[in-house]
């Protein structure tokens, strides 16, 4: 049923931008382009709407994929200046400053930028990557298992440190695995200078650490089949349940999401520094931000579009945790200290 | 010659490149992290090499000596553990060991064992096949126990073959990257997932390059050393009539090899049962849903194919990397017994064992990802890297049973007038036929499996199995990792299918 709907919503979203292109496009005057997005392996996009792309704007989008997030930018920064496409997508604020002082980037924001959400254009790189979704790392609660023994569900990040949630938590190494890394930014942000302390706490309390979102999620979280209520996962993970859960499909996820403590990743896109395809490669980052590609968002990657006002899928609306006051650090912090974060991480968790 | 021409430009080159950006930016560098971490990393490998040895050399005993009912499943099965990707491994063992075992030390140790028996059995059992059995049988009528009879005539002229499988798998063990994230703890580490972290997360290249640099170093040693051992040509005269396998002869005999043949295949499966349970099992009872929907999953989107098409893009994959790891290897094992630089090209092409799997993705992405040689929309470079990841293993393959062979061949028919190439092939032609089926099909399944270093390539077409397993796994939800489970089932499988054709294939050549 709802994903009946969101066809609908995306129906509708498709053909209005439809419209407006058609309306837009007789100014242009660009020939028969190829441009090559440079993407990350979790990237994901109605066909549909890169048919349209080809059908507006004579751009024909060519999607070539390297490795995760850290990997696409590594491949990137070594790149810098030659690079081996013309928009890169799915740079997150961890990162972004590496590939901002690497010169990665050309100047360039699209003309949609004002249309994204306030507070995700704040951090552009000083003018070089448009923001074009977002997502939060949150601790994700397996219902079911707290109900089961009556226990209350845990509402803070204060409270994973008590006896009650002894041996409940798993989360992944911050070095291994972007979710971890996220956490432990968020208990930096947190708690300032006393993370360390506060990570001490989680050890003494049997926190369980991972290599991998897969290993920790999939195994050691009760929901599925392992041992631990409490996970490190992303506030849309419940939904995601529902999506890509068995016919018929269940009317309501098993989990929920521990509201307070979430971290806000946002990833980019961004015209590549060295490009000979400059103008087709704008349209492209354009491309991301129009309506379209933004009502996709949702169901292709389960993150939540940059663009305000842009239709939600039911079982986002419904199930999707809202997070009012995400955590945040600024990305040159991050770049600063990340290493001597990690090092400080493991050194109190003896990892 | 063209074996040494495609290890320069295809390794030396995006090597150059990955080490002259990083440079660029001079720092100064703090070895000791890396140096701790390659310490605690040898112990894991040398026990991981041990335990693989003592286990994997009854096996290959077997299935190189004995003809018995499901014997070429056997062979098959064995090989499977090595050609699955290392997350499929990890969550295998996860779901057999997972409650029992916390991440660390021993499940990496049991992960390790379990992955490079197929490297023991299949290169030490090349060789075994080619002994004459005579020779035991001769010791055995004057006496000697079947384990005195292993010791004084086996195990001689079988110590190239093991100082060189052995020597591939502690490498293996000790560059290994998907184990000891998934299964491992701080005592695990290897300078392999330190080299990952600091390109992908740190992106401080210079120190990255430096690791890499200490553990191309550190490898090119052991494999100097296994070498060292592997090319003294074994002292023992050996004929060029093949033993055909023999079934079991005694009533004791038939009981070992029944023994053995049934520990490996339960070893082997206890962890692929557990996979094929979660790829029938929902959280509900007994399904056929996650396989009914390998075809459908994800259709309509950049996700480009379904998880069967991926079977396809890998397959072509394998067959290519087959064919140029084949050519190459075997090129390289005659280079060294011909050539006087031979053993040069040989270590140098032994190197990408102990080259970063990031390194050389990054360095062929850096080289050949753009103008004037742009290979990236071809997609040639991802079986380019399975071909260098697979051509060390073609030649510790190829190596031991060429210089097992009996030189006075090519001599005898030089000095009857046949010139030096055609002299060569009718001394070693025979088993050049034998030994390139074989190594071809290793890397055909190396190409099948492998993940490390076609994950930092680019790509623009399907995405491999492995790829797509890992894609799958990486979202939450039943189906996904319900349909990830059933497609690694049908790479067990395929592998097993595979392996089981080429074995056939190499017998019917050489049992004439």
């Amino acid at each position: 049923m709802s994903s009946l709907l969101s066809k609908i919503a995306l129906t509708i979203a498709v053909s209005s931008s439809m419209l407006l292109a058609a309306c837009g496009s007789s100014q242009q005057e660009s020939g028969p382009a190829t441009v090559t997005l440079l993407t990350h392996d979790s990237f994901v996009v109605s066909q549909v709407l890169i048919d349209q792309l080809k059908t507006d704007s004579g751009i024909t989008l060519k999607i070539t994929t390297a490795g995760d997030a850290g990997s696409m930018v590594a491949g990137a920064v070594l790149a810098s200046g030659i690079p081996n496409a013309d928009v890169m997508f799915g740079i997150d604020n961890t990162l972004l400053t590496k590939a901002v002082d690497a010169q990665v980037f050309s100047s360039f924001t699209s003309k949609n930028l004002d249309s994204v959400i306030p507070e995700l254009k704040k951090d552009t790189g000083n003018g070089v990557v448009t923001p074009i979704d977002y997502g939060d790392v949150c601790v994700n609660i397996d219902d079911a298992w707290f109900t089961k023994r009556k226990l209350a569900k845990p509402t803070s990040l204060d409270q994973l440190t008590s006896p009650a949630y002894k041996d409940l938590l798993v989360v992944q190494d911050p070095a291994t695995s972007s979710p971890g890394l996220a956490f432990m930014l968020a208990t930096i942000a947190k708690y300032g200078d006393q993370w360390g302390q506060y990570w001490e706490k989680l050890n003494q309390n049997g926190v369980k650490v991972s290599g991998s979102w897969t290993d920790a999620y999939d195994s050691a979280f009760s929901s599925n089949g392992g041992s631990y209520p409490l996970v490190v996962s992303y506030a849309t993970s419940p939904p995601a349940e529902i999506v890509y859960a068995e016919n018929p499909k269940p009317t309501k996820p098993s989990t929920s999401v521990l509201t307070d403590g979430c971290y806000r990743q946002v990833e980019f896109a961004g015209v590549l520094r060295g490009t000979r395809n400059e103008q087709a490669a704008q349209q492209v980052v354009d491309w991301l931000l129009s309506a379209g590609v933004q009502a996709d968002v949702p169901l292709s990657m389960f993150v939540f579009p940059a663009r305000a006002n842009t239709p939600l899928p039911e079982v986002f609306t419904k199930f999707a945790a809202k997070i009012s006051q995400p955590l945040q650090l600024l990305a040159s912090d991050v770049n600063a200290n990340l290493k001597n974060w990690l090092s400080e991480w493991g050194q109190v968790m003896g990892r | 010659m063209i074996p040494a021409l495609f290890l320069i430009t295809l390794l030396g080159v995006p090597l150059t490149n990955v080490f002259q950006r990083s440079f660029e930016a001079g720092t100064s560098f703090d070895l000791s992290p890396q140096l701790s971490i390659a310490f605690s990393a040898a112990g894991q490998a040398l026990v991981s090499t041990l335990l693989a040895t003592c286990i994997g050399l009854p096996i290959a005993g077997v299935l190189a000596t004995h003809s018995f009912k499901g014997r070429a499943f056997t062979q098959a099965l064995v090989t499977v553990p090595f050609v699955l990707p290392t997350v499929v491994i990890a969550l295998a063992f996860r779901e057999l060991l997972g409650s029992a075992l916390a991440p660390g030390f021993l499940l990496v140790v049991i992960a390790h064992t379990y992955i490079n028996l197929a490297v023991i059995v299949r290169i030490v059992g090349a060789t075994w096949q080619q002994l004459d059995p005579r020779k035991v049988t001769v010791a055995r009528s004057l006496g000697a126990s079947p384990i005195r009879a292993f010791m004084t005539v086996t195990f001689p002229e079988l110590r190239a073959a093991i100082s060189s499988a052995a020597s591939v798998v502690f490498v293996f063990c000790f560059t290994s990257l998907g184990v000891v994230l998934v299964l491992g703890n701080s005592s695990t580490r290897t300078l392999e997932s330190q080299i990952l972290r600091e390109t992908s997360l740190l992106l401080d290249f210079p120190t990255a390059a430096i690791t890499a640099l200490l553990q191309l170093a550190l490898v090119s040693c052991v494999l100097l050393l296994g070498a060292r051992t592997s090319l003294k040509r074994t002292s023992a005269v050996s004929t060029l009539r093949f033993t055909r396998l023999r079934p079991a002869s005694s009533k004791a005999q038939r009981s070992y090899v029944f023994v053995i043949a049934t520990i490996a295949c339960s070893l082997v499966l206890l962890p692929l049962l557990s996979l094929a349970y979660a790829s029938l099992h929902n959280s509900a009872g007994w399904t056929l849903e996650w396989w009914s929907s390998l075809a459908s999953v994800d259709s309509g989107t950049t996700r480009l194919g379904s998880p069967l098409a991926a079977i396809g893009t890998s397959l072509r994959y394998a067959l290519l990397t087959g064919v140029v790891a084949g050519i190459v290897g075997v090129g390289a094992a005659i280079g060294v017994l011909t050539h006087r630089l031979g053993r040069a090209v040989a270590l140098i092409a032994l190197a990408p064992l102990g080259i970063s799997a990031a390194t050389l993705g990054l360095g062929l992405m850096l080289a050949y990802g753009r103008p004037p040689l742009d290979l990236r929309s071809s997609d040639v470079l991802i079986p380019i890297a399975h071909s260098i990841v697979a051509v060390p293993l073609v030649i510790a393959v190829v190596l031991p049973t060429l210089l097992a062979t009996d030189k006075r061949f090519a001599i005898a028919a030089s000095s009857l007038g046949a010139s030096p190439t055609r002299a060569f092939f009718t001394a070693y032609g025979p088993i050049l036929r034998i030994v390139m089926i074989a190594a071809g099909g290793l890397a055909a399944c190396v190409s099948l499996g492998e993940f490390g270093a076609a994950s930092f390539l680019t790509r623009s077409s399907d995405p491999t199995v492995p790829v797509q397993i890992v894609r799958l796994l990486q979202r939450p939800g039943e189906q996904s990792f319900g349909v990830a489970c059933a497609l690694a089932m049908v790479l067990v499988l395929g592998t097993i299918a595979l392996v089981a054709g080429i074995d056939a294939l190499g017998k019917k050549r050489w049992v004439r």
